[in-house]
């Protein structure tokens, strides 16, 4: 029940409504000992041809009354309950992902999407359901329950009400010990359904290996094989399931005879009348529910505290970088100056950095090129604030970067990454992501620059097209063009490209880098890649190797060294003619 | 950014023919189907009767104040056996009805999975993999939710409320037709739920299923997100899904709390007075036996209940339907893959490869493959050299029988590929993938690959030949070391080996080797290397070839450049030539000067 407490702050947000639900539920609670009561006295009122049609009228219209009471009231506790739980959720789901949004990239890192996504989904249900379900289940079996049972004692017979109530017990100890034994159970099928989902997942990407091997029979085998396990498990589960209705109906019977049984008795004794025994049995069939219920909150508190514990844990964890107090609240700009001495990435022992220095001026162009993990992609990342743990400095206009608010910082920023992400969304939408309303004349400039235009006119909806995952397929040089594009439309004064022009042709990166150059003048750009082509006219160009800075210079600088940057360039112009399929 | 996959809506008459389709599956299961509803009609028969007991036992005994102790005694008695008979018929009842289910299910998913298990690799092309999975798994799982819940819960309160009318027809047919009454009002309860909650209850799906896909959408391309600042954005457009997705949700509540129990209780009410109003007014002017009120009473209370359960359970059958459908699509596919005689008596002996004039397009517009013609005679290797997109992988999915060709053809001892029967093809052929997937289970077992005629020796044989055995033998567990999803425990010339394994454990006349381009440790390259050598000794090797190094020793190579042979020769022969392969040569040697040779 700890968990009642914990979400208390919501109870107290939603006070009204809860307070006027649980109200409403008593009141139910209540008129619902009406029927069997009038049933009873009707009986009697025949029996003993005292019934008169006043009388009879009488009767109706209460029952009609409250018949239409409660149908108003069980509709608007629902609307007060149920609807409270739904808006937890929804306001649970929005904290969630806010704090989503505020997560450094360390945090994706040492996280699986699937996890967080189990977060967002299994747990945040079982917390609703906690305060719909939960509260329901609480505030009825009490209410229901104990009004049913005070009624059955103190308007007919308390002693009637102790011998039919005996084997009740029996069925909350039952129906909880098979509660028990089918969530173990049920855990089982689900292993074995999750099993069954691995297998298809696995024939279906290892599908080319099992038509090599011709092994598709037994494979389907081996499906029927765990097909057949999930069926064994199901029927494992079924078994205990299915002992639910008969047990209730078994110690209803049994109830129900009990209570006719000694009924009979007190009658004879003159103790309660046929009537009374008309309406007794019919109240022990309003006993039923809340026994039931009483076995369901169990569990729902039980999963709701463990889920609850779990996003608690989650939105505890704090963002790596944050704004520094007293932030600067405005766009930096001018020379960029890089000196970071030492840098690893967090959780990872090796030096992604070391001794790497180089400064920017406003407008100038920096190539950066060496192979995979030889440090490029961690210098963008640390431009970009991603990561603040390191030894040194890296200033931008003269400030820090960290002395910036984050996101000011990033406004100054286009950053084009390697492994260029389209949402869902239509192509405009992507390119124009950073300004959702900016004119199509802008998108389209922006896509020209970045030689999209073309390719996106030839699509059937255009710039409406739909990609990502239920959209039309693009090439990778699409996507990154269209990626390109999307960091144009900023016009930002740092241009960052991450390898992103690695699946375009030559003749396409040539113009890309050509238009850029004209479009930009005065802007800075950095720029890495594997390929020399891309960076072979910036002001600058830095080899990396092994986290560190190897060579420096200006392209006719470095092809005099005759050094690695040298060797690289001519295996790549030899590459390149390969790639045409010349002969030299 | 909400554009999410719509649900087909179905008509009536589709959803018809759906739940035709998923009723022939019954067939199998006739017996045992016969048997749960002779219990069903038992239990319900007892359900019946336990009210008629009380009733005679009220009105002859109670009433006029006799207790003979025999009849009493009996009466009891037959209330306790019927109590305990019903619990009985009702457990075993429930659990065949879950069991058929669940056999129907597994042989639905086995259909499904053993068709997909027969298309082409077309299909594989076009349909994402995660759809596959769900259309087997997920969507027969909302199948058995509607077997389970929805057609045994229909038929149990079928039963029941059938049952009640017979019992109360024959206690009072008049007061029996009174209660017919009611039913209108049920019914038209239904249809008014039915037809608003099957798009309410649609519509949260969708709602939920968006709201979903934005939280993993914004989770994967979080970086972007950041980057380029638009968190607010993003929470805003997650707001306004979270906020439908929330209206969706009170919509729902607002219906059920409109039509489900409460109405089904103002019914019942509604019911009770129906039934004080007949006995009220009998009673004025003839005596009324109370045990057949008490029975009424009871009855319609027992009626009650499963009208609750199925109206509940309305809106699962539409869901259910709709997953049929997708099961049933997967299931009439058309994509096959490539026919292959069954039974034909064709061998591949010597295993001599001919390509005569092969051209070949993925889409039927674009060749990817052009007048290819070449022979590989049995023993020799032929190595594939070219760039990217060139066609070498081509032409490998046409030797594996992997796609359909048109034009041309591609002989195997001197015969058309597809006069052999699939299993000689199979057993013969063995083709090395560039990237290695190994199965979930241990490393016997995916160098066994579920081939029960192969033994532990031969598994050892197979790893030893291939220089796989040391590096395994190392591992705490040697070969029962466990592969889990992918085997990304192992690296990438790990894997390698123990797919060359797997493929001399199935000992082929013809190697097809996709070479890995992937970087492969230094430490397992010079066993890779000896491995491959092995292997083809003795072999017809078609070899696609990604680092010259390794088939320099090749009777013939073929250099592919946008879909056609460009050079052919053997290794020597094509340096000599000073044409595309001696620049690939010397950029993969980093032979800057003209010095090759």
């Amino acid at each position: 029940m700890k968990v009642f407490m914990q979400l208390g702050w919501f109870f107290k947000e939603r006070k009204k409504q809860y307070i006027f639900g649980i109200l409403m539920l008593i009141v139910v609670a209540v008129l619902q000992l009406l029927p069997p009561r009038i049933i009873g006295f009707v009986v009697d009122e025949i029996r003993l041809g005292e019934l008169t049609p006043g009388g009879l009228g009488k009767w109706l219209l209460v029952l009609a009354g409250a018949a239409l009471g409660m149908y108003v009231l069980r509709y608007y506790w629902r609307i007060m309950i149920f609807g409270s739980s739904v808006l937890l959720g929804r306001q649970m789901r929005e904290r969630l992902f806010r704090h989503f949004t505020e997560q450094s990239p360390s945090f994706y890192q040492q996280r699986r999407v699937g996890d967080l996504m189990a977060h967002a989904t299994n747990d945040l249900r079982a917390v609703q359901m906690t305060a719909g379900q939960g509260v329901l289940t609480l505030v009825d079996s009490l209410t229901t329950g104990g009004a049913v049972i005070l009624a059955m004692a103190f308007t007919i017979s308390w002693k009637l009400t102790l011998i039919a109530l005996l084997p009740m017990p029996f069925m909350a100890v039952l129906t909880s010990w098979y509660g028990r034994m089918l969530h173990e159970r049920f855990r089982g099928a689900q292993e074995a359904f999750s099993d069954l989902n691995d297998k298809t997942q696995e024939s279906i990407s290892g599908i080319k290996v099992i038509k090599t091997f011709g092994q598709e029979e037994e494979d389907i085998e081996d499906f029927r094989r765990l097909s057949a396990d999930v069926v064994d498990k199901n029927v494992r589960v079924a078994k205990v399931d299915a002992l639910f209705d008969p047990t209730i109906s078994l110690i209803v019977g049994i109830s129900f005879f009990l209570s006719v049984a000694f009924g009979s008795r007190f009658i004879v004794a003159g103790e309660m009348s046929v009537g009374d025994l008309v309406a007794f049995t019919a109240y022990l069939g309003l006993l039923v529910w809340p026994m039931l219920a009483f076995g369901f909150l169990f569990n729902i508190v039980e999963r709701g505290r463990a889920s609850y514990g779990r996003i608690m844990d989650l939105l505890a964890v704090e963002p790596e970088v944050r704004d520094v107090p007293g932030a600067i609240d405005r766009k930096p700009g001018g020379d960029l100056s890089f000196d970071v001495r030492e840098f690893r990435f967090p959780g990872d022992g090796r030096t992604a950095l070391k001794d790497v220095r180089f400064e920017l001026r406003r407008g100038e162009t920096l190539g950066i090129v060496g192979r995979t993990g030889s440090g490029k992609t961690a210098i963008l990342k640390l431009l970009l604030r991603e990561f603040d743990g390191y030894e040194g400095l890296i200033s931008y206009g003269g400030i820090p970067i960290g002395d910036y608010r984050k996101e000011r910082l990033r406004e100054a920023i286009g950053y084009v990454p390697q492994d260029h992400f389209l949402f869902s969304a239509t192509i405009r939408e992507n390119i124009a992501f950073t300004d959702i309303d900016a004119p199509i004349g802008d998108v389209r400039r922006a896509a020209r620059l970045a030689q999209i235009d073309g390719d996106i006119l030839g699509f059937a909806d255009g710039y409406e097209t739909v990609v990502g995952e239920r959209g039309v397929s693009l090439s990778g040089g699409q996507k990154q063009r269209i990626s390109i594009a999307r960091a144009l439309l900023m016009d930002p004064e740092l241009l960052i490209l991450d390898d992103s022009l690695s699946a375009v042709d030559a003749r396409t990166e040539e113009a890309i880098l050509r238009s850029l150059k004209a479009e930009r003048q005065g802007e800075t750009t950095i720029i890495t890649s594997h390929r020399m082509s891309a960076i072979q006219h910036a002001h600058q160009i830095i080899v990396m190797d092994g986290g560190t800075v190897a060579e420096k210079g200006t392209h006719d600088e470095l092809m005099a060294l005759r050094g690695q940057y040298y060797e690289m360039y001519e295996l790549q112009q030899l590459e390149a003619l390969v790639e045409q399929g010349g002969d030299s | 950014m909400e554009k999410q996959e719509k649900q087909p809506v179905l008509s009536n008459r589709e959803q018809w023919q759906v739940l035709k389709r998923l009723m022939g599956y019954i067939r199998p299961h006739t017996k045992a189907a016969v048997f749960a509803l002779v219990l069903l009609g038992l239990m319900v028969l007892g359900n019946v009767l336990g009210p008629v007991l009380i009733k005679i036992f009220i009105d002859d005994y109670l009433t006029p104040g006799t207790f003979p102790a025999g009849p009493l005694w009996s009466l009891g008695a037959a209330y306790l056996i019927i109590l305990v008979l019903n619990t009985v018929f009702g457990y075993v009842q429930l659990l065949k009805f879950q069991e058929i289910a669940l056999k129907i299910v597994r042989q639905i998913r086995i259909d499904a999975f053993s068709k997909v298990q027969r298309l082409g690799m077309r299909f594989f092309d076009r349909t994402p993999a995660g759809g596959i999975v769900s259309r087997v798994t997920n969507d027969t799982e909302a199948i058995l939710e509607m077997f389970v819940d929805v057609l045994v819960g229909f038929l149990q309160s079928g039963f029941l409320i059938a049952g009640v009318y017979v019992a109360m027809f024959i206690l009072n047919v008049r007061l029996a037709l009174i209660t017919l009454l009611l039913l209108p009002f049920i019914f038209l309860i239904m249809a008014v739920y039915r037809k608003y909650s099957s798009g309410f209850y649609q519509d949260l799906r969708e709602r939920l299923s968006q709201l979903n896909g934005k939280i993993a959408e914004s989770l994967n391309g979080m970086g972007m997100v950041q980057a380029f600042r638009q968190e607010k954005r993003l929470r805003k457009e997650f707001g306004e899904i979270n906020e439908k997705h929330y209206e969706a949700g009170m919509r729902n509540i607002r219906l059920d709390g409109l039509l489900l129990r409460p109405a089904v209780d103002l019914v019942y009410a509604l019911g009770i007075i129906l039934l004080l109003s007949y006995f009220g007014i009998t009673s004025f002017s003839s005596p009324v036996e109370v045990g057949v009120i008490y029975a009424f009473v009871t009855y319609i209370d027992r009626f009650f209940e499963p009208i609750n359960q199925v109206m509940q359970r309305l809106s699962i059958f539409q869901q259910a339907i709709v997953s049929a459908q997708r099961v049933f699509v997967l299931m009439d596919d058309p994509e096959l893959e490539p026919a292959q005689p069954a039974d034909g008596s064709s061998e591949i002996q010597e295993g001599k490869i001919e390509f005569r004039d092969v051209s070949f397009a993925y889409d039927g517009k674009n060749d990817v493959l052009k007048h290819i013609t070449f022979t590989a005679n049995p023993g020799e290797t032929v190595a594939l050299v070219g760039h990217t997109g060139s066609g070498k992988s081509s032409i490998i999915n046409l030797l594996m029988r992997f796609y359909e060709f048109g034009r041309g053809d591609i002989l195997v001892d001197g015969k058309p590929i597809r006069e052999y029967p699939k299993g000689e093809l199979r057993q013969k052929m063995g083709l090395v993938l560039q990237d290695p997937f190994l199965f979930y289970g241990d490393i016997e077992s995916n160098i066994r690959l579920f081939n029960e005629s192969v033994t532990p020796a031969d598994v050892r044989a197979a790893a030893e030949f291939v220089q796989a055995d040391p590096f395994i033998r190392k591992l705490p567990d040697g070969y029962r070391q466990k592969v889990t999803e992918r085997g990304t425990t192992f690296s990438g010339g790990q894997r390698q080996l123990i797919a060359f394994a797997r493929t001399m454990a199935a000992d082929p006349k013809i190697l097809v080797l996709d070479e890995a381009t992937a970087n492969i440790d230094t430490e397992t390259e010079a066993a890779i290397q000896e491995g491959l050598a092995r292997m083809r000794k003795g072999r017809t090797t078609i070899a696609i070839a990604h680092r010259l190094s390794t088939i320099q020793d090749a009777e013939l190579i073929l250099v592919l450049h946008q879909g056609e042979i460009v050079e052919r020769g053997s290794h020597r022969e094509l340096l000599a030539k000073k044409g595309l392969y001696y620049n690939m040569y010397r950029l993969q040697n980093g032979i800057l000067g003209d010095e090759a040779g």
